[in-house]
């Protein structure tokens, strides 16, 4: 954890630097026309897919708005456990080096989830509700913090390439583009943080774990990337969107080959850390 | 869809998702999370299958403890 120590001081000063009031840093219009774009076209989940062609542009931008929905939903559900984890471990023995940019970790992750709270609620009138289910396992010593900040970083990395890209888009929807911006600003910070300490997690515990920990965080990690994408193919904004057969919708668009490219695509770059260390294979 | 076809379909999704498994398996009765023939990563995509198996949307928050313990219990739950 010593290694790490630097980087929590340097992470640390950049977010008191830029310590922002979430009440103030985004502009909310008291509604908004559906007929604009709310998720950057390339970043709809039926993007390049028979769906897609089959919709004329005002059920596309539609449908770019219930995607935000979703994206907005996922996060607060992410951010949720997120939370849960970085409260679990703020000063835990073995933490104590870090325990300074948890506080600032945890401060931005809360303000993160007011804006995709109040985007939600404001305009949709409802946050999507998360499908996930988390059962009791027992875990060898330090799996579970590893795993912990390794789920995180997988989450937040794939979450930070929709950010950029959206956050740049000039055909969004100035509240859509400033949320996105805004979000990457400080998950930035997260993302050095998140790859850092996965290192050295896996630095200090991977050798002491027999073959069985180590198969079985592989195992596990790959499943969890794989759910983690099925959350961006939800039924319910197909439905919201209008589509009369929603789940059969989900399931073609995540076999279809442009979404596959997609996912690949941003996986390469996403899953370079961990793979980097070995916590996951190449595919 | 009838009893034994939902049951059916239910047993088909698992086996999809485990190769291994030996002849006759999952049962109706089959503890599937003990046995890891489900895991919790798999949950949100069954409950998605579940939901198009009935054509209608279930409410995570309305999940009770034990739901997906096995074929039995989930043809109880979602299908009764």
């Amino acid at each position: 954890m010593e290694a790490l120590a630097e980087t929590v001081r340097r992470l640390s000063a950049s977010s008191r630097r830029t310590y922002q009031n979430p009440y103030e840093a985004i502009a909310w219009p008291d509604d908004l026309d559906r007929r604009q774009w709310f998720t950057s076209p390339q970043f709809v989940s039926l993007y390049g897919t028979p769906a897609w062609e089959s919709l004329d542009d005002d059920r596309r931008k539609e449908l770019s708005f219930w995607e935000a929905v979703n994206f907005y939903s996922l996060n607060i559900h992410g951010e949720k456990a997120l939370m849960e984890g970085l409260a679990h471990r703020l000063y835990q023995p073995g933490m104590e080096a870090v325990a300074e940019y948890l506080h600032h970790f945890l401060d931005e992750e809360n303000k993160h989830s007011v804006w995709f709270g109040t985007f939600c609620t404001r305009y949709a009138g409802k946050v999507y509700p998360d499908r996930k289910v988390v059962f009791p396992r027992d875990h060898a010593e330090g799996e579970a913090d590893f795993l912990f900040f390794a789920k995180v970083s997988i989450f937040e990395e794939i979450v930070d390439r929709y950010n950029v890209a959206m956050g740049r888009d000039d055909a969004l929807v100035p509240v859509a583009r400033q949320i996105n911006a805004n979000h990457h600003a400080e998950e930035a910070r997260h993302l050095v943080f998140g790859r850092r300490i996965v290192q050295e997690l896996w630095r200090e515990w991977s050798g002491r774990w027999p073959d069985e920990v180590v198969d079985g965080i592989r195992s596990y990690l790959t499943a969890y990337v794989e759910a983690t994408w099925r959350e961006y193919y939800n039924p319910d904004v197909y439905r919201d969107a209008g589509f009369s057969d929603p789940w059969k919708l989900a399931r073609e668009a995540w076999d279809h080959p442009a979404t596959q490219g997609h996912r690949a695509a941003i996986n390469r770059s996403c899953l370079r850390p961990l793979r980097q260390v070995g916590a996951l294979e190449a595919p | 869809m009838t009893e034994p076809d939902v049951r059916e379909a239910l047993r088909s999704w698992i086996a999809e998702r485990n190769p291994e498994l030996p002849p006759g398996e999952p049962a109706d009765d089959t503890r599937l999370i003990e046995r890891r023939y489900l895991t919790s990563l798999q949950v949100a995509d069954l409950l998605l299958f579940v939901e198009e198996l009935r054509q209608q949307p279930i409410d995570p928050a309305s999940l009770r403890p034990g739901v997906f313990r096995s074929i039995d219990a989930i043809h109880s739950a979602f299908f009764s």
